[in-house]
């Protein structure tokens, strides 16, 4: 049999097996005849010797090892090196997922408010896919721009309405997928720059609560710090934390873009005594939240549902949701307008939504993708007429001004986002966050890990990165000739014929 | 993971390999008259002699810091399978020879164990550290 290498790796096997007893042999003879300082080598080869032999003839776990021995660990230890090397030596600048060493160097930049002007050219492939804001022949200055304001709970006239200064919210993240100290450093970077900062499902926000900052609080499917014990709503306990002078807003959540229809999850490797505390479940198992709220039946009920929330809170209260079929959505929207009653906002999540913990084929594969599914709920508003009962917040891979312009244009109110900021407090996607080993300490509750993360450090680049990307959000708003978000639409883009909005384009 | 029970069951083993290394090391420093004989018999007087003092010390030391605990004990197993070859093929096993040589194989057994408890500890051998796999029940609703 023969492989298509120059070296024929079989043989090599074979001849490795059979090379290392012998010459564990021949040092032993030397060690033994000639100098006793050969034994130096004799010993590590009989180790050697008896490594290959329990591969070859005792495991049973790996066929591999059973066929070729040691040689064949070889393949285990390359492939264990290679995400690493991949990404410092061989990837190129804009191949990485989710994000492109281009796209996270941006918001390094940004964190570290060091000048991101690139030189040259663009590195996108410019073609085929990539969206394009449509710049007017007359741009204007910045002392025309409106300032940035966004009032949600106005359309109902409630008294506690809350006003957005910041069009960049850090999306949801729990105390237990974040460890504390990243907690804290969000929460004190968004309060330096009076931004808005949502808690994510974890039940009492005790770390979010720290530092000051404006709260959106989250109400997931198993609604951590707000249940019964059957998993149903506990007005009196909402009704307090909705009474705090930090908690602004109330977010339900219907579903998330990386794992639509299926409930949080926390591996039991980061549910520490506190965390099994702060959300009522027990340690050292992995905490898989219900699919769905138990009031969320039909479209009538869950509709019924916001609207009890909003008179129990007293505050405005949005949902968030990942679109999966555009003509239930169309339905959800029709039946609020038939109990008339809507969420003061909602926040569309695309399916490239992160996660701490989520199965892989609902990661991949489950829920529609931000741009297209934002653009069709922007439609399906404007076309039953209720655009104006409320806001859109979209998220979804939005950590540039690049693609933040864009769902700006699609209808977007506001933006947010989990990962840009995690990457503005030194993210540097490994890739570990349900393991409790991030490297930087930023999804980990190891103290050891932790450490690396200096709060006032990190808080300083979370108000740099935001306080940046308003600065180029502003003179992306002159280039358009728009003053303010508001006034972008669809028909400030260009959309290329392989672009997933590209079918939009022609429709009206 | 490594269960606890095990863990205690390593640390009294690497304690007992330390310790018995660590006091054979003082005789090899100071250059004891017997020691040097046993050395002068291998051929290795004195540099041999002063290498392998000085290895045994690194393995202690490393045995006892517990993030280079498998490192101290792979160490420790060549020195001391080292150590049980030079009895078999030149020092033989008569007199207070026979004491030295049981030692090394006590010191060899104890590396091991050490080695196997913490066996997921070793570096590159990692990626096929897989534990058996285990059955999976079917769906329970
Ligand atoms: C570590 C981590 C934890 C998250 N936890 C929550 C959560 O508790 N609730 C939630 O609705 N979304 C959660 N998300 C999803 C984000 O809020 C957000 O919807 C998604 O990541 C899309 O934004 P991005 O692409 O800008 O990160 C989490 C995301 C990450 C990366």
């Amino acid at each position: 049999m023969s492989t298509k290498l120059a070296i024929n790796l079989h043989k090599l096997a074979r001849f490795t097996n059979t090379a290392i007893p012998i010459f564990t042999l021949l040092f032993f003879i030397a060690g033994w005849q000639i100098s006793f300082y050969f034994h130096f080598i004799t010993v590590p080869m009989l180790g050697l010797t008896l490594v290959n032999c329990y591969y070859l003839f005792a495991q049973r776990n790996h066929s591999l090892l059973r066929n070729f021995g040691i040689l064949g660990q070889g393949r285990y230890i390359l492939e264990s090196l290679g995400p690493e090397l991949r990404q410092y030596l061989y990837s190129g600048d804009t191949e990485e997922r989710p994000f492109n060493r281009t796209e996270r160097a941006e918001v390094y930049r940004k964190a570290n408010n060091i000048d991101s002007a690139s030189s040259f050219g663009s590195q996108n492939d410019f073609d085929a896919t990539e969206i394009k804001l449509r710049h007017s022949l007359f741009p204007i200055s910045k002392e025309r721009l409106l300032p940035y304001q966004l009032t949600f709970g106005e359309e109902r006239g409630i008294q506690n309405t809350y006003t957005l200064t910041v069009p960049f919210i850090i999306s949801g993240m729990s105390y237990g997928a974040l460890g504390k100290q990243a907690v804290r450093s969000l929460a004190r970077g968004i309060a330096q720059t009076g931004g808005l900062m949502n808690t994510g499902e974890g039940g009492y926000p005790k770390y979010h609560l720290m530092e000051n900052c404006d709260l959106a609080f989250q109400i997931g499917t198993a609604k951590f710090g707000v249940r019964h014990e059957d998993g149903t709503l506990d007005e009196q306990r909402l009704a307090a934390l909705a009474a705090k002078e930090q908690i602004k807003l109330i977010e339900l959540k219907l579903s998330q873009g990386a794992k639509p229809g299926k409930g949080g999850m926390l591996p039991k490797e980061k549910i520490t005594a506190e965390i099994s505390e702060l959300r009522g479940v027990p340690m050292g198992r992995d905490v898989v939240s219900p699919t769905h709220h138990p009031e969320c039946e039909d479209y009538p009920s869950a509709v019924a549902f916001i609207r009890r929330i909003q008179e129990v809170s007293q505050i405005p209260v949005g949902i968030k949701l990942c679109v999966g079929d555009p003509r239930q959505f169309a339905e959800l929207i029709a039946e609020m307008k038939r109990q008339d009653s809507f969420p003061d906002w909602i926040t569309i999540d695309g399916a490239e939504g992160g996660t701490g913990a989520a199965p892989k084929a609902f990661i991949d594969r489950v829920g529609m993708p931000l741009f297209p599914a934002l653009k069709l709920a922007q439609d399906i508003l404007v076309s039953a007429g209720v655009r104006q009962r409320l806001k859109l917040v979209a998220s979804g891979k939005l950590i540039n001004p690049g693609s933040q312009i864009i769902a700006f244009c699609l209808g977007a109110d506001a933006i947010a986002t989990a990962r840009g900021f995690m990457l503005s407090i030194g993210c540097i996607q490994a890739m570990q966050c349900g393991s409790n080993t991030c490297p930087v300490g930023i999804t980990s509750h190891n103290p050891r890990l932790e450490r690396g993360i200096d709060i006032a450090d990190k808080a300083l680049r979370v108000a740099n990165y935001i306080h940046s990307l308003e600065h180029d959000l502003d003179e992306l708003l002159c280039a358009t000739g728009v003053r303010c978000v508001r006034e972008l639409s669809f028909e400030h883009l260009y959309v290329p014929l392989e672009s997933a909005l590209y079918p939009f384009t022609h429709r009206n | 993971m490594t269960s606890p029970k095990l863990k205690i069951v390593s640390w009294f083993t690497q304690i007992a390999a330390a310790a018995i290394m660590g006091q054979t090391l003082y005789f090899k420093f100071t250059a004891h008259p017997d020691s040097v004989q046993l050395f002068t018999e291998l051929g290795m007087e004195p540099h041999g002699r002063l290498i392998i003092a000085a290895l045994e010390l690194i393995a202690c030391i490393l045995l006892l810091i517990p993030s280079s605990i498998v490192y101290g004990a792979l160490l420790g197993s060549c020195l001391m399978a080292g150590a049980i070859i030079g009895h078999i093929t030149e020092l033989g096993w008569e007199g207070p020879r026979l004491e030295l040589g049981i030692l090394a194989i006590v010191v060899l057994s104890c590396c091991i164990t050490t080695l196997l408890v913490r066996h997921r500890e070793l570096p590159l051998l990692k990626a096929i550290q897989t534990d058996k796999p285990t059955q999976r029940g079917p769906r329970n609703h």
